[in-house]
């Protein structure tokens, strides 16, 4: 046959190979699922805009802190006349701005951050449900990756750990460097005494994680497309949000209300984890904070039930 | 397969549409061809003259005419020649952008030609939540029928296709087979003359893929004209061996296979033939294929002949051939045969199957 | 571990009384059948337990009861190990969207456990040698359906396992592409020595690839042996091509003690021939009639008729052993 003479006559590197070596374990398949998820993740141009905005925020915070920091050190005794209204001290008038904007490297600032950051964090998981977890169903990739020597769990570590990585990435790592650098600011003192909000960070952190995670996990793989998804998450943080406040600072209802807003409640949580004072006037009437923990643990528990009651019945032959 | 044996010729009566398009290779069309094929009868079933459609800037069909009046032809080619595109002109999900499709004389894009054309798409797209019976019925009331004539038509397709019985699932539950069955029930409805039938048969297992083709060939019997698209050439040899072979989105030859592969003249038959015995004493003990293999060399139409190694379990030599026009030369070969008194085993063309026809002209056609 | 070929172990499957239940329902039943490396095709209709066995074999499902082994690995035990040996091809198009190919088939060498940059590596060189070398770059959405498949195998490959189990490899192939894939498989298992089992709707795959055939029916194994040795040989059946109208020289061919089994319309005859026949006859009638003898074949069973014989005794034999079963 012409066919086989052809491949016959073709050069040693169209030739298959045989490959020898030793295999790594199945959890060392983690990383990449991860890893490709991530990467996924960063190609989408659009999203783009929406990191930059992240990091828009970041820096805001990361030169307010540095110009406060340093405008404090230029500053003289001397008072200086401002228009009209009198006459001020500008360090005083620095220390002023400081506290109204919340940039004194106080559990107030770190929590401010959390929550900018947060918002943008939900966005675009929201947008991003679907390509992290939900296509893999929608397009049948699972069998791909369920026919390799990793079982369903490592599967669901994959996925999660990119959505950690990426959550950590939006809020905590840059948490943990506006922490730094309060300290080489001001002094190393700080890193003793306010070692408690280093704690604080990494729990507010943790809490979001584990919580966005699941339910980020759980929602993309029941509803896997993106507008239903985004439908969800409105609803979840931005309805719900409205409801409660209406109900509980509209309706006088009771403040445990509030705790169908997840938001609110993360939110919370932060306060507690970093020891935020209690906020005057508007949310003041909060439930407390253990409730709030309880319903954010249940709720992740569900989600971790059904998706692994959902991924157990993929099947990979069909 | 006893059942495929005994079913009667019901692919016989359907040849005269070989007439009308007797092998047109693209490139010979003659451009008066539509004065020439002006039935004096009815209008034929399907015409399509000098059709052209582009996506954009992308061209899907290219000037292809074609006409079918009945029995079964298969619509064979690479993916991404055409072949959805050209059935889709066909039933008047599209339109041509050069050039007109007429079915019965009615342009294939009115209401009037749609009453003729039945169509199975190679997509299935289907409201997931009905049973296959709630979607044939609904598909009939879509078609304009009454509620009662829906009802009967419903379940007279769905009887011919043999889904009565178990059309009360879920359509989401359906295996490939039953949705290829599902969607050939919603285009007999309206008991249409020229079914158009996309891909019927992946995916479906063999004993439904079997079923299938007797359906077809019930279909084909019943005077219905199909045009069927396959990549499953065998299983297409079995229904018919009359074919259109597309190739970027033009129409490469269309015939009988024998027909078009009796064109191929660039490539000689490839032909074996088994040889049993000796010759006699006054050769000495040779073979009875040498004696062959010379034989045929003097033939005028042999190009080249080939002795190959016998089987290990019989007692036979092959000799390969290579021949041009077949005709003189199995004219000539029986003449030898009779004359010589050789013992035939086997004489077989290797390279006349619609794979092997699809595949030299394909080559020919990106060369 | 080290790495296991197929040379090492006699047997590259070995099932004992393997049954699987879902609940009441029997998907497999007491299938029982030992396979030396090679090339095995796997038949079946819908419904007759080719997944359960497929995800069975794969270590997804645990058998019900029996036991098994595959290439050494004892079944239900450690399905990691197992996978780890076999390359699997799936039906479903199983691409993860954005990827590119080389990556795609990198991060599959990556959970097969390959070190990172050994699966890299591996990856383009088994794209090169699919010839999808030109195509590593472009994203999976931009694969064509040949291409895909063609991936697919790539992934299985990229750990060099001594065995494929490949699931519909040729559905929705182009006759070339299909042609191709079979080529590929082929060399495959013939050159490179890699044990296979393709389960497949395609009679003709089977024939062409593989050496053993096995059909399952209503979670029965109904038959297992060679291909070659399976199919009847029948020597006075003959499949005759003509050129011309037969009509009387099918008169003359039952004057002369042949019977007629079927006449497709389109020149092809398939006959029973008396004892002592001299395919000479044939010529002589043709010429006589000014016919074109073009074909002479003996009409030995192919695949197609040798699966459909089986099933259908299966089936008769079925209705008189259990009349009350359910389909």
């Amino acid at each position: 046959m012409g066919e086989s003479r052809n491949q016959a006559a073709t050069p040693e590197l169209l030739h298959y190979r045989p490959w020898r070596g030793a295999f790594r374990p199945p959890i060392a398949s983690v990383w990449p699922i991860a890893r490709v998820a991530l990467m996924s993740l960063f190609r989408k141009w659009m999203f783009w805009v929406i990191y930059v905005l992240g990091l828009l925020i970041f820096l805001l915070f990361f030169f307010g802190q540095y110009l406060l920091s340093w405008a404090q050190t230029q500053a003289g005794e001397t008072e200086v006349q401002l228009g009209g209204w009198g006459r001020t001290n500008p360090r005083q008038l620095i220390q002023l701005f400081r506290g109204l904007l919340k940039l004194d490297g106080g559990p107030q600032t770190y929590h401010n951050f959390f929550s900018y950051q947060g918002y943008i964090v939900m966005i675009v998981l929201a947008l991003a449900g679907s390509i992290l977890i939900g296509n893999d169903l929608r397009f049948g990739s699972l069998p791909f990756y369920l026919s390799k020597p990793l079982s369903r769990w490592h599967y669901l570590l994959g996925k999660g750990l990119a959505v950690a990585v990426f959550i950590n990435l939006m809020t905590t790592v840059p948490a943990l460097l506006l922490y730094a650098q309060w300290g080489l600011l001001e002094s190393w003192d700080y890193f003793y005494e306010r070692f408690d909000l280093l704690l604080g960070i990494l729990g507010y952190g943790a809490v979001l994680t584990v919580t966005l995670t699941l339910l980020l996990l759980a929602t993309a793989t029941w509803l896997r497309r993106t507008v239903p998804l985004i439908m969800t998450w409105t609803t979840l943080f931005f309805f719900f949000r409205l409801l409660a406040s209406a109900l509980v600072d509209g309706l006088r209802f009771s403040p445990r209300w509030r705790l169908i807003d997840l938001w609110n409640s993360t939110s919370l949580i932060g306060r507690t984890c970093l020891g935020v004072p209690p906020r005057p006037m508007a949310f003041a009437n909060q439930p407390p904070w253990h409730e709030a923990a309880l319903i954010l643990g249940g709720v992740s528990l569900l989600c971790l039930i059904y998706l692994i009651r959902r991924i157990q019945a993929v099947e990979i032959v069909r | 397969m006893p059942d495929l044996l005994d079913s009667p010729d019901s692919g016989r009566g359907d040849r005269p549409l070989t007439a009308g398009l007797d092998l047109s290779f693209h490139e010979t069309i003659n451009p008066n061809h539509s004065l020439t094929v002006a039935a004096p009868t009815a209008a034929p079933l399907l015409l399509c003259q000098r059709v052209s459609k582009w996506y954009g800037p992308v061209i899907g069909v290219n000037q292809v005419t074609l006409e079918l009046r009945s029995g079964i032809t298969g619509l064979v080619g690479a993916n991404g020649a055409g072949k959805s595109t050209l059935l889709r002109l066909i039933t008047g999900h599209l339109r041509p952008d050069l050039g007109c499709i007429q079915v019965r004389g009615w342009d294939a894009w009115s209401t009037e030609a749609r009453q003729h054309v039945g169509y199975c798409p190679e997509t299935d797209a289907f409201y997931e939540e009905m049973s296959g019976r709630q979607f044939v019925e609904s598909m009939a009331r879509l078609c304009g029928y009454s509620r009662r004539e829906a009802r009967k038509r419903t379940e007279a397709v769905l009887e011919r296709v043999g889904m009565a019985g178990r059309a009360e699932r879920r359509l989401r539950g359906y295996s490939k087979g039953m949705r290829q069955r599902i969607k050939l029930a919603q285009a007999l409805l309206h008991d249409p003359e020229l079914l158009v039938l996309d891909e019927p048969l992946s995916g479906i297992d063999p004993v439904g893929r079997w079923e299938f083709i007797r359906l077809f060939r019930d279909l084909a019997a019943l005077g219905k004209c199909l045009l069927i698209s396959s990549h499953e050439l065998e299983e297409l040899e079995k229904l018919t061996d009359h074919i259109a072979i597309m190739a970027h989105g033009r129409i490469a030859a269309v015939g009988t296979v024998a027909q078009i592969r009796d064109r191929l003249d660039n490539h000689p038959l490839l032909i074996r033939i088994d040889v049993r015995g000796h010759s006699h004493a006054e050769h000495g003990n040779e073979r009875e294929a040498r004696r062959l293999a010379a034989a045929l060399l003097k033939l005028r139409d042999v190009v080249g002949v080939e002795l190959l190694d016998s089987p290990p379990d019989e007692s036979v030599d092959p000799v390969l051939v290579r021949a041009r026009n077949p005709q003189r030369f199995f004219q000539e070969l029986t003449h030898l045969v009779l004359e010589e008194w050789y013992e035939i085993a086997r004489l077989e063309t290797l390279d006349d199957s619609t794979q092997a026809v699809l595949g030299y002209l394909l080559r020919g056609c990106s060369a | 571990m080290g790495p296991i070929t197929a040379n090492d172990n006699p047997a590259m499957i070995d099932l004992r009384n393997l049954s699987r239940w879902y609940g009441r329902f029997q998907a497999l039943r007491e299938v029982s059948f030992q396979l030396a490396p090679g090339r095995v095709g796997l038949l079946g209709p819908n419904g007759a337990g080719k997944s359960t066995l497929l995800k069975i074999l794969l270590g997804l499902l645990p058998p019900s009861s029996g036991s098994g082994r595959v290439l050494g690995h004892v079944l239900g035990e450690d399905s990691a190990a197992l996978r780890r040996t076999i390359g699997y091809m799936p039906e479903s198009d199983a691409l993860v969207p954005g990827l590119r190919g080389a990556e795609y088939v990198a991060l599959a060498g990556e959970l097969y456990g390959m070190p990172r940059r050994e699966a890299q590596r591996r990856a383009h060189e088994v794209l090169t040698y699919l010839e999808l070398e030109e195509a590593r770059y472009r994203r999976l959405e931009e694969y064509s359906t040949g291409m895909k498949q063609r991936l697919k195998l790539a992934q299985a490959l990229v750990h060099d396992p001594p065995m494929l189990l490949l699931d519909e490899p040729t559905s929705g192939l182009d006759p070339a592409g299909r042609e191709a894939m079979l080529r590929l498989l082929l060399t495959l298992g013939r050159e490179h020595g890699k044990a296979m089992l393709l389960s497949t709707h395609l009679l003709g795959d089977v024939e062409c690839v593989c050496d053993t055939v096995l059909i399952l029916h209503q979670g029965r194994l109904l038959l297992q042996g060679s291909v070659a040795e399976l199919c009847r040989r029948r020597h006075d059946r003959y499949r005759l091509q003509i050129q011309g109208d037969a009509t009387t020289f099918r008169e003359e061919l039952r004057l002369e003690g042949v019977r007629i089994l079927h006449d497709n319309g389109r020149g092809e005859l398939r006959v029973v021939v008396p004892p002592g026949w001299a395919t000479r006859t044939f010529f002589a009638l043709a010429d006589n009639h000014r016919l074109l003898l073009r074909g002479i074949q003996p009409d030995d069973e192919d695949l197609e008729e040798l699966f459909h014989r089986v099933l259908n005794e299966e089936g008769r034999h079925g209705r008189e052993s259990e009349p009350g079963r359910d389909a």
